[in-house]
C-alpha cells in the first residue's frame, strides 16, 4: 500500500478548496468595505475598523463600550444561539439538496417543499385541541405531518422524472409555485388566517400562542388566553413549542431551540444512510448509472421518487421545525415569492460539496455571515447587504471548487511526484 | 536515426523515446513509434500496455514526461487536440466520441462546420458525407440521432469524422470490434486504398489476424515498454503473440465435445417491440439451451441481437412468446427475479455494466448487495465486500491501480470486462448469458474468458453467447444460431459449416425453412 499524503487526501483537498472560497469571499467583504469606507466621506476609518471586524467577528461582539464607545468583543450566547437557531433549518434544506445531489437528482424544489411542510405543521399545531391531546404529542404529529408533506411534495417532481422521464429541475420549479399558491389559498379558506394578532394582516399566529375555542352568548368564537367572563371554553388550541431543554441557559436570550440538535442528527443520520447502508448504495447506484442499476435488478424507478421523497421530507422538516420554534410568525400569502431559505439550500450544499456532515458546518457559517450583516446594520454606517455579496462570491467559489481542488493538488502534489522516492515506487508497482 | 534531416524525412511522424508516468505506473517507457509516409502500421499490445496513453500523447491529451514528437522530421509541441488536428492528425477513439442527442450529420460536421452568413450551412456536408460514405460503403443514417442506432453504425459515424476531415495521419483505435466481417473486408480495403492515397494510418488492434492482412510493419508493446517493431512479411501469429503476451499463447479455443443434457432456457415464438420500427426487432424466435453446451446467436450488428437479450433478461418488455428459464416461466418477471438463475455480461459494459463513477468493490456486488453476505440489517458489510472483490480479483486477474478501491473508471477496457466476467461468473448461475464478452479485448483475455465460458460449460452451465465475430462463432460455441432481421434464419454446427456459408445466412441471402433452404 502507498502512503497517502495530507494534501492528497481528497477529502482535505475538498476542506481546504471550501475553507479557500470563503477567506476568498470575506476578503472581497472587506475590500468592499474599505471602498465603501474610503469614497465616502461620512466614513471615518475608525468605522471602516469597526466594519471589517465585525464582518468577520460579528457573532463574538458584545456591544459597544458605553464609556468609550469601542466594539467590545467576547462570547456573546444571545448571537451565538441565534446563529444556531437560524442554522437549523438551513443545514435541513441543505441536507435536501445534498441528498437529492448524491442520488444525481438537482432538488431545487426546497422552497416549495419547505412551504409545504410548514403549511401541514401550521394547520396541524394550530387546529388539534391541546386539551384532548398533550401538546408534546400534537408538536410530534405537527413535525411528522410537515415531514410527510415536504415528502408528498418531492414525490411530484419525482415521479414526473421516473415515469415520464421529465426534467426534475423544471418539475421542481413548477411545483415550487404551485406551493406557494397552494398554501395561500389553504390559509385564505381555513379559520386560521382569522388568528391574527393586533393589526398585523397576512400573518398566521405563533404556534406558541393559546387559542381558546369559546362560546360566548349562544355563538362560537375565539379568544386568546384571557378568557372573557361568561364564555365557555370549548377547546384549547395551540401552545406548541419546540422545548429547549436547557440551551436558553447556556445561549441566553437567544431564540434557539431543540431543533438545531434534531438537524445535526437527520445531518448524522443521513451521512449513515448514504454512506452505510444498501438504502443509499441503491440510490447512488441509479444516481450514477440509471441503465447499470436496472441491469442489476435495482427498481430504477422507484428509487428515483424515493430519494426525491426523502429530499422533500428533509426541506419539509426545515419548515415544520422553523414554525414549530414558537416564536416564529408565518406570512400566508406566499403566492408572490419563495421562501430564501429553501434557495440557501443549494449554496449550503454546495459549500459543503454535497456532504451530509459538512453541511452542518456549512450551514453554521452562512447563519453566522447573517447575524454578522445584522451587526453591521446596528453598528456601523453599513448595512448587511455586504454579506450577501460575500454569500455570492462564495457560492460562485464554490461552483468552481473542482478547479479550486486541482490548483491545490498541483501546489502540493507536482514536487512529490517529481521526487525519487515515488518514481522508485512506481518502477516497483510495474514489476 | 541519429543524422540530422531537418527538412524532408522518411517518416511522417516519429515519436521518439516518450516516456509517460501516472501515480504508481509508467504507462509508457522509453517508447519509439515511427510512422513511414503511406504505410500502415500496427501498434500491438496486450490492455494496458500503454497503446492507448501513446496514442493520446500523440493527439495532445496527455503531455509526455520525456521524448519528442517529429513530423516530417521537425520536433512539434502537441499540447491539446487542436494542435493535433492542426497537423492533420486523426483519431477514432476506441470509446466513441459522440454527442447521442446530436443526428449522425450534425455529429461528423461538429467543429468543422460550413457557415453561411453566420448560420450552419449543411448542404455541402450532407453531400460530402453521402459520397464518403457510398464511396466508403459506410451505411449511415445521417439523419438518425446517435442514441438511437447500433453501436456499429456509431462506429462508422466515427470513421466518417474523420475521413469528413480529410487528415493525413489516421489512427484506428480499435476500428473493427464492432463490424461485420463483410464490413471488416471493406474497411481493411478503404486503409490500402487510403495508404495508396498517401495517407499514413496507425492501427491499434489486438486482432493478429487483421494485423497480418493489412498492416506494412508492427510495432509491439508490453506492459508499458517498447518490445520490437518488426516487417510483417517477415513474422507470424504465433510470434506476435509471444511478443505482445511475453507467453506463448493459446489461439484456438481448447473444449472436449459437449454433452448437452437438461434444457435451461426455453424460448418460444418470443417477440421484442423495435424501438425504431413499427415492427418487431425481434421476431417469433424460438430456441433452447441446455445444461452443458453454448450457444451462439451470430448475426452482423443491427439485427435483432441487443433487443432479444434485452428482452430476454428484462431491461425492455417483450410483446409475445414465453420465455423459461430452469423450467420456470420468467416472461414477465422483474430483472430482479430474472437474475436468481441467469447471470448476464452485457454488450455495453460503461452502459449496463459498471457504474464507473463507482469503485471496484462496490461494483462487484451490484446484483448481490442485499444478500445476508454483505448486509447486515440495513448497513453493508464492508469487511466482507473487501473481502470478497480481494477474492475475485485474485481468482480472475483483474489489475487496478488501488484493488478493490480503485474507481472502475480508471481502470482498462480489458480488466474492465474481466471484472464483470469475474462477478456474473461467480455468481455461479445455471444461465450465463454472455453478449460480445471479448468486445475489445487482446488475446491473453480473450484466451482466458474463453476458457472461462468452456469451463463453465463444463461444469453444467448453459452459455447463450452473442457475438460479431466469426473468429469466435466458429471457435467457441457447440451450435450457432443466425439471427437476421430478428429471426433466426438458421443453425449449424461450427464443426460442419464455414465462415462463408454463414456470411450467406447473416446477409440474408439464404434462410433456413421447414421446407428448406431458399435462396440458392
Amino acid at each position: 500500500m502507498k502512503k497517502e499524503y495530507f494534501f492528497q487526501k481528497d477529502g482535505v483537498k475538498t476542506i481546504l478548496a471550501s475553507l479557500l472560497s470563503i477567506v476568498i469571499g470575506l476578503l472581497a467583504g472587506i475590500i468592499i468595505i474599505l471602498i465603501v469606507g474610503l469614497t465616502n466621506d461620512s466614513i471615518v476609518p475608525s468605522s471602516i475598523w469597526d466594519a471589517i471586524r465585525l464582518v468577520v467577528f460579528g457573532v463574538f461582539n458584545k456591544g459597544r463600550d458605553a464609556a468609550t464607545g469601542a466594539l467590545m468583543f467576547g462570547f456573546n450566547p444571545t448571537f451565538f444561539g441565534n446563529m444556531l437557531f437560524r442554522a437549523m433549518p438551513l443545514i435541513l434544506t441543505g441536507l435536501s439538496v445534498a441528498v437529492a445531489y448524491k442520488t444525481g437528482l438537482f432538488n431545487i424544489g426546497a422552497p416549495g417543499q419547505y412551504l409545504a411542510g410548514t403549511c401541514a405543521t401550521l394547520f396541524i399545531a394550530l387546529s388539534v385541541p391541546t386539551s384532548t391531546i398533550p401538546a408534546w404529542l400534537v408538536w410530534i404529529l405537527a413535525f411528522l405531518g410537515g415531514m410527510i408533506a415536504g415528502a408528498l411534495w418531492g414525490c411530484i417532481p419525482g415521479l414526473l422524472k421516473a415515469l415520464l422521464n421529465i426534467n426534475e429541475v423544471i418539475a421542481c420549479i413548477m411545483t415550487n409555485w404551485l406551493a406557494a399558491s397552494l398554501v395561500t389559498w389553504a390559509f385564505d379558506i381555513s379559520n386560521l388566517k382569522n388568528v391574527l394578532e393586533g393589526t398585523k394582516t397576512g400573518y398566521i399566529y405563533k404556534t406558541s400562542t393559546i387559542i381558546n375555542d369559546i362560546m360566548v352568548d349562544g355563538v362560537q368564537t375565539i379568544s386568546g388566553a384571557n378568557i372573557p367572563e361568561g364564555a365557555t371554553v370549548l377547546a384549547t388550541r395551540g401552545g406548541v413549542v419546540t422545548p429547549k431543554l436547557g440551551l436558553d441557559s447556556i445561549f441566553t436570550g437567544s431564540q434557539v431551540n431543540v431543533g438545531i440538535l434534531i438537524a445535526i442528527l437527520l445531518a448524522v443520520l443521513f451521512y449513515i444512510i448514504m454512506e452505510k447502508t444498501t438504502l443509499g448504495y441503491q440510490l447512488k447506484a441509479c444516481g450514477s448509472n440509471r441503465h447499470a442499476a436496472k441491469y442489476a435488478g435495482i427498481m430504477d424507478k422507484r428509487n428515483i421518487v424515493l430519494s426525491m421523497a426523502l429530499a422533500g421530507s428533509l426541506a419539509g422538516a426545515a419548515g415544520s421545525l422553523y414554525a414549530l420554534s414558537g416564536n416564529t410568525e408565518f406570512f400566508w400569502t406566499t403566492y408572490q415569492s419563495l421562501p430564501a431559505v429553501g434557495f440557501t439550500g443549494i449554496a449550503v450544499a454546495l459549500l459543503a460539496v454535497n456532504n451530509p456532515i459538512g453541511v452542518i458546518f456549512s450551514a453554521m457559517f452562512m447563519s453566522l455571515l447573517n447575524i454578522n450583516g445584522q451587526q453591521l446594520t446596528n453598528l456601523t454606517a453599513y448595512n448587511e447587504y455586504i454579506t450577501d455579496v460575500i454569500i455570492a462570491v462564495i457560492v460562485y467559489l464554490a461552483a468552481f471548487m473542482l478547479i479550486i481542488k486541482m490548483w491545490i493538488s498541483k501546489k502540493k502534489t507536482r514536487p512529490k511526484l517529481a521526487s525519487p522516492v515515488v518514481a522508485n515506487k512506481s518502477k516497483e508497482v510495474r514489476k | 536515426m541519429e543524422e540530422r534531416r531537418p527538412e524532408t524525412s522518411e517518416y511522417v511522424i516519429e515519436m521518439i523515446h516518450i516516456t509517460k508516468e501516472f501515480p504508481g505506473i509508467i504507462a509508457n517507457d522509453d517508447i519509439t513509434l515511427q510512422l513511414r509516409k503511406g504505410e500502415i502500421h500496427a501498434l500491438l499490445g496486450e490492455n494496458g500496455a500503454g497503446k492507448s496513453t501513446l496514442m493520446s500523447v500523440l493527439f495532445g491529451l496527455y503531455k509526455p514526461e520525456k521524448g519528442e514528437i517529429r513530423k516530417n522530421g521537425q520536433v512539434v509541441q502537441i499540447n491539446d487536440p487542436n494542435d493535433a488536428t492542426a497537423l492533420h492528425i486523426g483519431m477514432v477513439h476506441q470509446h466513441f466520441k459522440l454527442i447521442d442527442v446530436f443526428t449522425v450529420l450534425d455529429n461528423i460536421i461538429l467543429g468543422a462546420e460550413d457557415t453561411k452568413l453566420g448560420f450552419v450551412s449543411k448542404k455541402n456536408a450532407r453531400k460530402k458525407v453521402s459520397e464518403l460514405s457510398k464511396k466508403y460503403g459506410l451505411k449511415v443514417d445521417l439523419d438518425a440521432k446517435i442514441e438511437d442506432i447500433t453501436v456499429g453504425m456509431q462506429q462508422r459515424v466515427e470513421i466518417l469524422k474523420m475521413l469528413y476531415r480529410d487528415n493525413e495521419i489516421l489512427i484506428f483505435d480499435e476500428p473493427t470490434a464492432v463490424l461485420t466481417p463483410q464490413e471488416i473486408d471493406e474497411l481493411m480495403q478503404i486503409m490500402k486504398n487510403l495508404a495508396a492515397e498517401g495517407k499514413s494510418i496507425l492501427f491499434i488492434s489486438h486482432k493478429l489476424n487483421e494485423i497480418m492482412a493489412v498492416s506494412d510493419r508492427i510495432t509491439v508493446l508490453r506492459k508499458g515498454e517498447y518490445v520490437g517493431t518488426v516487417n510483417t512479411a517477415d513474422t507470424n501469429k504465433e510470434e506476435l503473440s509471444r511478443m505482445m503476451v511475453g507467453r506463448p499463447v493459446q489461439l484456438e479455443v481448447q473444449k472436449k465435445p459437449s454433452e448437452p443434457r437438461e434444457v435451461i432456457l426455453d424460448v418460444s415464438h418470443f417477440c421484442v417491440p423495435s424501438k425504431l420500427h413499427s415492427r418487431n426487432a425481434v421476431n417469433d424466435v424460438s430456441l433452447q439451451v441446455r445444461e452443458g453446451e453454448i450457444v451462439c446467436i451470430a448475426g452482423i450488428d443491427g439485427n435483432g441481437q441487443t433487443d432479444f437479450i434485452y428482452g430476454l433478461t428484462g431491461l425492455e418488455k417483450s410483446n409475445g412468446g414465453s420465455v423459461k428459464v430452469c423450467g420456470q416461466d420468467i416472461t414477465h418477471l422483474s430483472v430482479k427475479k430474472r437474475g436468481e438463475n441467469m447471470s448476464h455480461i452485457p454488450e455495453d459494459r460503461h452502459k449496463h455494466g459498471l457504474i464507473l463513477d463507482f469503485s471496484l468493490e462496490q461494483n462487484m456486488v451490484l446484483q448481490r448487495f442485499m444478500e445476508p453476505e454483505f448486509q447486515n440489517g440495513q448497513f453493508i458489510r464492508f469487511g466482507a465486500v473487501r473481502e470478497y472483490t480481494e477474492r475475485l480479483i485474485d481468482q480472475f486477474d483483474v489489475r487496478s491501480g488501488q484493488g478493490p478501491i480503485t474507481k472502475v473508471r480508471s481502470m482498462s477496457g480489458g480488466n474492465q470486462q474481466k471484472a464483470i466476467v469475474a462477478r456474473e461468473l461467480d455468481r455461479n448461475k445455471k444461465l450465463i448469458i454472455a453478449v460480445q464478452p471479448t468486445r475489445g479485448l487482446d488475446v491473453g483475455a480473450i484466451e482466458y474468458i474463453h476458457s472461462q465460458l468452456v469451463e463453465q460449460r463444463d461444469e453444467g452451465k448453459a452459455v447463450l453467447l452473442v457475438s460479431l465475430e466469426l473468429d469466435e462463432v466458429m471457435s467457441l460455441p457447440d451450435r450457432i444460431l443466425v439471427m437476421y432481421e430478428g429471426e433466426i434464419v438458421g443453425e449449424f454446427n461450427p464443426k460442419e459449416t464455414t465462415i462463408e456459408e454463414l456470411g450467406l445466412y447473416m446477409t440474408g441471402a439464404h434462410r433456413q425453412t421447414k421446407e428448406g433452404v431458399t435462396g440458392e
